[in-house]
């Protein structure tokens, strides 16, 4: 079949075995689109069942339009056919690096996603007709339609197969989106050279080439352009990623678990987050006589609220996270409402989506125990949320006898940021009691108990803990010499200096020079 | 981008600009720097950023300068009528109150009380329209500490004794910012501004000028008197001091071979910030006084529509006495005019206050068409929009009682006053006939509206005029701090409405934009300033704020624009220590005066004192007991 002379009968001669050949390849590559497109889509929106069922749905579908619209090509077939394959390959080849750049710079991705795969969808569709009728004069029907709708399925078959044991751990999805691109070309390419004779398209075979060069460009540097992407992105694969009006939410899964971020700042990963909300949670919580009502300000992960709803004296709980979008990742999606045991679907829970300082304000209830649980002061803006204001703001809700827990930043990485948040609790009026807990994510971590009168602490914690032991409990309450107490200014809202602090202890940590403290 | 000549530019001649002064000249030449892109010039255009210039419209002077001589045909009895509802008028009003003494009434030219002090809203914020913040008060403020306690801004007393003031209301961090060499610096003292390299020359002038600060801080008289004090009145009045009155900053500046540009351009913009001058037109005097009253960690009390807030609290004392939209047009003592003779009645006219009488025969005599302001009559002519403050009184206040005491005052008669206003909505005129009078307007219009009033050298109250635009934007800039300068502009940046929020993610804002016309003639700038229209000012105002922000058209869906044509007494060399300044503040008959004018420094402190030393006085005239704020 190299040989147009020895093509058997029919006009198109030997070129029929190229087309034949054309199938499978043009089969293969439709299915890898496909399947990059799904895999993508799950990676960077998470939930794959959805992203594998609606991209195959709408591919599908696609293709439908593709062939519906090919009785609309009535002459010059192969000349369309070949302009068909270029651009396939060149929308096919380019989806990876495209749906990467567009999840990092565009918002509507979800649009981009889907115009991606319908477009090529269109195109994949047009192709096995425009084949079809290019063959039928060389082959009876009945033998026609059954040659091209096996090496169809034979093609599919192969990509199912390559994609997962292959493409996707050897090549990588950035490069075998190139090389299938580049395959779709050279069908273009090797069809222009066999007619060459017959339809002269010197324009078109230069066309053909230029493609290839780009998705050969593509497929000889997509090292680099996946580690520009990763870069961009997260070191372990993203299973959701969402933005709400508040901040951006991506949840990756590695090797070592699953791992939060809000807009890039990590705020746990399962490998120890149980120790964080341990932590967090129990001491204050045991030392509470009665704690039947509690609030957890901020917190939409409902870690806290899990570690809470261990201790069958609490009646009540109610969650003041800011994003809705947070609360609902964590109560309806089924992969994420795991890991905090479904606890944001207990009856005991109630879920309020507000500003916590404005929510204080304006709401009177009384508490036996508060979490209060923010991202660290790394903001004028949430700065305001560790201020002597919202601490007085916080001491009026909280019952006689009652306490909060206060998240405080690293004591050892920015120690006068922690000092200064147990200051600026003790100039609100509360007695502060500070600790801290190793959570080797984040490295020391640091608490505060605030309470209206002096807290006795206990060691009567629930069963089912996996960090805290009474034991352990206690020698939190211990601060090593490099985490002792430091002066510090106390936090207002008009010089936010815990701000100054924070930037300062972890501007040093990340520079690797020692902290140190005058 | 392109470099455009300002369209409107064109009905002035170069000896207008000449005239107008280096200052006018730079705020037209923002119009044309080449900032502003042609994409904002397209918004403006195509009507995507909508907007008014609101306080321009003159109707109210325009009602009198028709020809319109209104005859009052009503007559109202009040104890006390105190003419303008500014800052200065309504804490008379409030010293009156606090003391039980509510036979007054407060006319008000504008629709909305508050004079410099108002402001307006929208569905994003409150904003104010001008003074927007208030310093913790010192010492001698004492009835601005007694105000500032009674309204609930001071948590307790600290060690110190001095009060510890709600974090709330004091300014957040972050307080001031600088665009300054294509980016942001945090601060805005003069060691934030200068910065200078350690021991350069002009580190040695900082340290000078900074000594120098500290040494008039520190000063002292033989009376344990501050050199500069707020109010003003309780400053020494040593030669040492006052003599500084003599000569300007700029003077002050050159004699001490201070010639850092940094530095220079600090105090200039202070100057311009606090009172619409350069360096070359503000008194050392009034300069050092910005410095010097107040302590170097002075801490600002502030709010969204700004000291807009301190009038609401005014408004919940005394908003029943303020008469909104009156045009006081002429007020004159009397021999015979008296509180309490002539009261209740019918109530006449639709918007017409309860007490208001039919002037039929009870009206003493026929109302002198002479006098009348006309076109001379400086018009606020300003509202502020969607909020209305002022209020109706809803029913009669009681009635006067017939003073114990008379305050002689040569040959004015001294027993009576007639304020004699329209009221812009019903256009019909009023008589209030009062024992005493309170006059809180402006004092460059007492001849006007005075009758028989002169004061040998009123004309030396020189005003600067102002131009403050609200600007409603998506959200606030990124890093935004409370004060947000320019170095390279005539304006002085833009103040954020939103920033005492506590929300943790701000949403929309809206963007105080300031520019004094600080040129050596006022009355040009003045000029120049009512030609332009809002097209003129939103350009103007985008090519200002774009060199900052660059996206800042994008952002902006709103700018409103508030035009003060008298918006701040200048303190030029020799006003402060000049014979007209210490002789306005004597008492024309049963009229008293009270204004920030008279301090020769416009802030709230001094509005203020005036008020309530004018409200002491007359119930210090009237026998009426009260304890002093002063
Ligand atoms: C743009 C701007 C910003 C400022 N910012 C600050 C600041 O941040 N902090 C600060 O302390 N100070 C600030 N000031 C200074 C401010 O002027 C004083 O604080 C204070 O508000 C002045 O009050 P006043 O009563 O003396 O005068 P005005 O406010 O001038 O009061 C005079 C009143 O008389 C009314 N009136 C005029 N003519 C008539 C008439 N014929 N009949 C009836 N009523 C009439 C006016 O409408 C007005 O209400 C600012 C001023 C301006 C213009």
């Amino acid at each position: 079949m190299d040989d147009p002379r020895t093509a058997p009968a029919g006009p198109l001669g030997a070129g029929t075995g190229v087309l034949l050949i054309a199938v499978f390849t043009i089969a293969t590559c439709g299915l890898i689109y496909e399947l990059l497109a799904g895999t993508i889509a799950s990676y960077l929106l998470g939930d794959s069942v959805t992203q594998f069922s609606t991209v195959i749905g709408a591919y599908l579908f696609s293709m439908g339009v593709g062939s519906y619209l090919s009785r609309h090509v009535r002459r010059d077939l192969l000349i369309r056919f070949i302009e068909i394959e270029i651009l396939v390959g060149l929308v096919g080849g380019l989806s990876s690096p495209a749906l990467f750049f567009a999840f990092a710079e565009v918002d509507a991705f979800r649009v981009v996603l889907y115009g991606w795969v319908f477009v090529t969808g269109v195109l994949v569709g047009l192709e096995i007709p425009f084949l079809i009728r290019i063959l039928k004069d060389e082959f009876p029907l009945h033998d026609l339609v059954s040659r091209v709708l096996s090496l169809d399925y034979l093609g599919a078959l192969a990509a199912s197969l390559l994609f997962p044991l292959w493409l996707v751990p050897q090549v990588g999805l950035m490069r075998s989106s190139f090389v299938f691109g580049g395959l779709n070309v050279l069908v273009a390419v090797w069809t222009c050279h066999y007619f060459r004779r017959r339809h002269r398209r010197p324009r078109l075979t230069a066309q053909a080439y230029g493609a290839l060069a780009v998705l050969g460009l593509g497929a000889l540097f997509s090292d680099d352009l996946t580690a520009w992407s990763e870069r961009r992105l997260y070191e372990d694969p993203v299973v959701l990623s969402r933005s709400s009006p508040y901040q951006r939410i991506v949840l990756t899964r590695g090797g070592d678990g699953v791992r939060l971020f809000l807009n890039g700042n990590l705020q746990f990963s399962t490998l120890d987050e149980y120790r964080y909300h341990e932590a967090l949670v129990h001491p204050g919580l045991a030392a509470v006589a009665a704690p039947r009502r509690v609030l957890v300000l901020g917190g939409g992960d409902g870690m806290a609220v899990r570690e809470l709803l261990k201790d069958e004296r609490v009646e009540e709980v109610t969650l003041v996270d800011l994003d809705p979008m947070m609360t609902d990742i964590f109560r309806d999606h089924e992969a994420f409402a795991t890991l905090n045991g479904h606890a944001l679907r207990s009856p005991r829970v109630e879920i309020v989506n507000a500003d916590a300082f404005v929510w204080l304000e304006s709401n009177a209830d009384r508490y036996d125990f508060i979490v209060v649980d923010f991202p660290d002061p790394r903001t004028y803006s949430l700065g305001k949320l560790y201020t002597t204001t919202f601490y007085r703001r916080l001491a009026g809700r909280l019952n006689t006898g009652g306490a909060a827990a206060i998240q405080s930043t690293s004591p050892l990485v920015s120690r006068r940021a922690f000092w200064c948040v147990v200051e600026t609790v003790r100039a609100a009026g509360l007695h502060a009691r500070p600790y801290h807990a190793p959570v080797p994510t984040f490295g020391e971590w640091g608490y505060v108990l605030a309470s209206p009168e002096p807290l006795a602490l206990s060691d009567a914690f629930p069963p089912g803990l996996r960090y805290l032991t009474p034991a352990v409990a206690r020698s939190l309450f211990e601060f090593p010499a490099d985490m002792a107490p430091v002066p510090v200014e106390v936090n207002q809202l008009n010089n936010q200096i815990l701000v100054r602090y924070h930037a300062e202890g972890w501007q040093q940590y990340a520079d690797g020079r020692p902290v140190t403290h005058p | 981008m392109s470099r455009r000549r300002i369209p409107w530019s064109r009905g002035l001649t170069r000896r207008d600009m000449l005239r107008m002064g280096p200052g006018a000249a730079a705020a037209m030449a923002l119009g044309c720097a080449p900032g502003l892109p042609a994409s904002a010039e397209r918004a403006l255009d195509a009507g995507r950023i909508a907007g008014a210039v609101v306080g321009a419209s003159h109707r109210q002077g325009h009602l009198l300068r028709d020809g319109a001589r209104p005859e009052p045909r009503q007559v109202r009895d009040v104890r006390v009528a105190i003419v303008g509802a500014g800052v200065a008028g309504l804490s008379a009003a409030w010293k009156l109150a606090r003391s039980g003494m509510r036979d007054f009434a407060v006319l008000e030219l504008e629709a909305d009380a508050g004079g410099n002090a108002r402001w307006g809203a929208n569905d994003v914020s409150a904003y104010p329209w001008g003074a927007h913040y208030l310093p913790v008060p010192t010492a001698e403020a004492t009835a601005t500490r007694e105000l500032v306690a009674e309204m609930g801004l001071v948590l307790d007393t600290g060690p110190d004794g001095e009060p510890v003031y709600d974090p709330r209301h004091l300014c957040h961090a972050p307080q001031e910012r600088l665009f300054v060499d294509g980016g942001w610096r945090e601060g805005l003292s003069a060691r934030d501004v200068v910065n200078p390299a350690p021991g350069s020359a002009e580190a040695a002038e900082l340290a000078a000028f900074e000594a120098e600060m500290r040494r008039y801080r520190d000063y002292r008289d033989a009376r344990g008197r501050r050199a500069f004090a707020l109010p003003v009145a309780a400053g020494s009045a040593d030669a040492a001091v006052a003599g500084l009155d003599g000569m300007s900053m700029r003077e002050y500046f050159d004699r001490a071979g201070w010639s850092s540009r940094r530095l220079r351009w600090y105090v200039d913009y202070c100057c311009r910030d606090d009172y619409g001058c350069t360096l070359e037109t503000t008194s050392a005097w009034a300069g050092w006084h910005y410095f010097c009253s107040r302590p170097d960690d002075v801490e600002y009390l502030t709010w969204p529509e700004g000291n807009g807030r301190i009038v609401r609290h005014f408004l919940d004392r005394v908003g029943g006495n303020v008469l909104p939209g009156m045009l006081v047009y002429r007020v004159r003592p009397t021999a015979s005019a008296g509180g309490g003779g002539v009261s209740g009645g019918s109530v006449s006219g639709g918007n017409v206050p309860a007490g208001i009488v039919p002037a039929g025969g009870v009206s003493p005599g026929p109302v002198s068409s002479g006098g009348l302001p006309g076109a001379g009559l400086p018009i606020g002519g300003a509202s502020t929009g969607p909020v209305s403050q002022g209020a109706f009184p809803g029913g009669r206040p009681p009635d006067g009682v017939l003073p114990a005491g008379v305050v002689p005052a040569g040959a004015v008669p001294a027993d009576g006053v007639e304020v004699d206003a329209l009221d812009t909505r019903t256009e019909t005129a009023v008589r209030f006939r009062a024992r005493h009078c309170i006059y809180a307007l402006p004092r460059f219009t007492a001849p006007h509206v005075i009758d028989g009033y002169a004061l040998a050298g009123l004309e030396s109250f020189t005003y600067s005029p102002w131009v403050v635009a609200n600007l409603t934007v998506d959200r606030p800039p990124d890093g935004a701090a409370w004060d947000n300068v320019l170095h390279d502009s005539p304006s002085l940046g833009y103040v954020v409405a939103t920033h005492q929020d506590l929300r943790t993610v701000p949403g929309p804002s809206v963007l105080t934009w300031y520019l004094p016309l600080a040129v050596p003639n006022p009355d040009a700038a003045r000029a120049w300033m009512l030609a332009q229209e809002w097209r003129d000012w939103a350009s103007l105002i985008l090519a200002d704020l774009v060199q900052a922000h660059p996206d800042i058209e994008s952002r902006v869906s709103r700018i409103d624009v508030m035009l003060w044509g008298h918006a701040m007494i200048r303190p030029v060399p020799g006003f402060i220590r000049g014979e007209a300044r210490r002789r306005a503040a004597a008492p024309h008959g049963a009229i008293r005066f009270a204004h920030s004018d008279m301090s020769g420094i416009s802030v709230f402190e001094e509005a203020q004192y005036h008020g309530v030393r004018a409200a002491e006085e007359v119930m210090r005239a009237l026998g009426h007991a009260h304890a002093t704020s002063l």
